[in-house]
């Protein structure tokens, strides 16, 4: 047990000091003392509104939404056996983006914009899940073909929308493809989400275990592998929902956050996936920090740090793995 | 006699308490009230921070976004990152006591998180020539500056009316405005521009189109044979996009000679710079009447 215990501590001492980080950083500063002060209940009345009304939802959103991402890669890469998969493979993202792009397009912002995300998110969850079980067996590879090719269908539509777009509102509808955490609300949804996930993934980390190896392998050992593979399939699709929901569609941290973690600590289940949540979260807070920092008063996307910091470090860990 | 005076009293002391409040409603149909004139006013549009200028509140203006270039001495406030990325925290440090907003530019979202912590935001849209004087004179209302500002908007009306008068009736001539290059882009009947062309006496070519800012191929262009094309360009003197159109002898407006530039930041933007623009316009479109 300590061997899976001490990676999470680590990684719960580092999420914390991104949080701590992100919190004292800004495009105002404010002095550490100041932002003690603030959590305390005193400060000034600028230092309170600074502190725990845009910077302390912000990063809690963003470690929420980090590690819900990297969690559901983690499930789907288990799910569909392919190192390639990400929480917006099966097209899930290219949903939710139709839905919060029509009501942009729509000039409704805020709640309508998550809710619609939300919508389409679910949306396209069921119509892979429906098109997939449709006729004869449901196999992880007709899953993927499926929700690869529906995908490519969203894809069309926001491109089409894009094109059809109100010159004024092309960036905003850009951002929010991009991923920025500037969209996001409260945190508590989210935060709960990713909690509950962390407690209901970590009883099934052992049957996982046995189906990353295959299917069969899985059956003789006694594990039913449908029921597993669809409450797998479920879990995932409403975490990055939760996510995409939250702030957009934030690459990369899906994709690139569980296996940097395999890379580093094994192909354990139980282990990968509560670390993922830590990890996910960690990289998202760092990320969405220097979005809002780097070239202040401008703002950057967070999708475009989470790429720029990743790739060097996955790079770094594929290349001394071996 | 002396109850009269106390009811006078009664009647003048709530008055009196509302009469420093100043009360406007904004182009989303919102009241927004101010207890006093805005002394930190924020603006987070070019356009908000030009419309602020002219309704004579320019030096109480201390955050802009990116673009604010006019007039010169606005880009001396802070600024508070772009109008579709806003840097909330230098916006909140800056202390607005009054928040001009761009209603379809800005990200709901951000606007709305200012509205919820206790900001005062004036969401504004001019779709109209009215819409710029009407949009100045408020603003100017709730900065307290009322005797510049309904100047500058009432310039700015009577201006437009005057041009309107000498040029609407005139016979017509056909108009294609190119708003952008690549992809080719225009304007409608609807559009401000749009508008422009109408109050001068043209008649643009794609103004029955259905969206405000149609993209369009060059052949309909070719087809339409528009007698007069006038565009912005990217940069205030850049005519490239007009030579283009040189390689078409067989184009009207070509054969006429009557390819014109018109800079775009004084048609662009819904500000009273609009007023010379349209004075532009019109004068462009006369000489392609005179040339027939």
């Amino acid at each position: 047990m300590p061997r899976l215990l001490l990676p999470l501590l680590t990684l719960t001492i580092a999420a914390l000091a991104a949080m701590v980080l992100s919190v004292s950083y800004g495009s105002v500063p404010v002095p550490v003392a100041d932002i003690l002060a603030v959590l305390q209940g005193q400060g000034s009345e600028l230092q309170r509104t600074l502190i725990m009304d845009l910077r302390l939802p912000r990063t809690l959103s963003a470690f929420a939404t980090g590690g819900l991402l990297a969690v559901a890669g983690a499930l789907m890469q288990v799910l569909l056996r392919n190192p390639l998969a990400d929480p917006y493979v099966l097209g899930l993202s290219g949903g939710a983006a139709v839905g919060a792009l029509t009501m942009m397009l729509l000039g409704l912002g805020g709640l309508f914009i998550s809710s619609a995300a939300f919508a389409g998110a679910l949306l396209a969850t069921l119509l892979v899940f429906g098109l997939a079980h449709g006729m004869g067996s449901w196999t992880p590879s007709r899953l993927l073909l499926t929700g690869v090719v529906v995908a490519a269908g969203w894809g069309a539509l926001i491109t089409l929308m894009l094109a059809l777009a109100p010159a004024q509102r092309l960036p905003g509808m850009l951002y929010w493809l991009m991923g920025d955490l500037s969209y996001a609300r409260t945190p508590a949804p989210a935060l709960l989400v990713l909690l509950l996930t962390c407690l209901l993934v970590i009883p099934l980390g052992r049957s996982l275990n046995v189906l990353a190896r295959g299917p069969m392998q899985a059956a003789a050992l006694g594990v039913s592998v449908q029921p597993l593979e669809w409450t797998v399939y479920v879990m995932a699709s409403l975490l990055t929902a939760v996510a995409v929901t939250t702030a957009g569609s934030i690459g990369f941290v899906g994709l690139v956050v569980p296996h940097m973690l395999r890379l580093v600590l094994g192909n354990d289940q139980r282990l990968i996936l509560p670390a993922c949540a830590l990890a996910g979260g960690t990289l998202l807070v760092l990320a969405d920090t220097l979005a809002r920092t780097l070239i202040a008063p401008e703002q950057l996307p967070v999708g475009v740090i989470t790429a720029l910091l990743g790739v060097p470090t996955f790079l770094y860990l594929l290349s001394r793995s071996r | 006699m002396r109850p009269m005076l106390l009811v006078l009293v009664v009647m003048l002391v709530p008055a009196m308490a509302q009469a420093s409040q100043r009360c406007a409603v904004d182009d989303t149909g919102r009241e927004v009230c101010l207890a006093a004139p805005a002394q930190r006013i924020a603006t987070l549009s070019p356009g908000a921070t030009e419309l602020t200028w002219a309704a004579g509140a320019g030096e109480q203006v201390v955050a802009i976004v990116a673009y604010s270039d006019y007039p010169p001495q606005a880009q001396q406030a802070t600024s508070v990152g772009s109008h579709t990325r806003i840097d909330l925290e230098r916006l909140m440090s800056l202390a607005p006591d009054l928040v001009v907003a761009w209603v379809t530019g800005n990200p709901a979202e951000q606007v709305e998180t200012l509205r919820s912590l206790g900001l005062p935001v004036f969401s504004i849209e001019p779709r109209e020539f009215e819409d710029v004087a009407s949009v100045i004179e408020r603003l100017a209302y709730l900065a307290g500056t009322e005797v510049p500002g309904n100047a500058e908007a009432n310039r700015f009306r009577t201006g437009m009316a005057a041009l309107a008068d000498e040029y609407a009736h005139r016979d017509p001539v056909r108009v294609f405005y190119q708003v952008w290059n690549e992809p080719l882009m225009t304007i409608n009947d609807q559009h401000l521009i749009g508008k422009v062309v109408t109050l001068c006496g043209g008649d643009n070519v794609f103004g029955e189109l259905p969206r405000l800012v149609p993209r369009i191929d060059r052949e309909v262009v070719i087809a339409a044979n528009p007698e007069a094309i006038l565009a912005g360009g990217m940069g205030e003197e850049n005519r490239h996009w007009l030579t283009y159109w040189q390689q078409f002898p067989g184009l009207l407006a070509t054969r006429q000679d009557n390819l014109f530039f018109i800079p775009p930041s004084l048609i662009q933007r819904p500000t009273p710079r609009m007023l010379e623009g349209t004075r532009l316009f019109c004068e462009k479109l006369d000489r392609a009447r005179a040339r027939r």
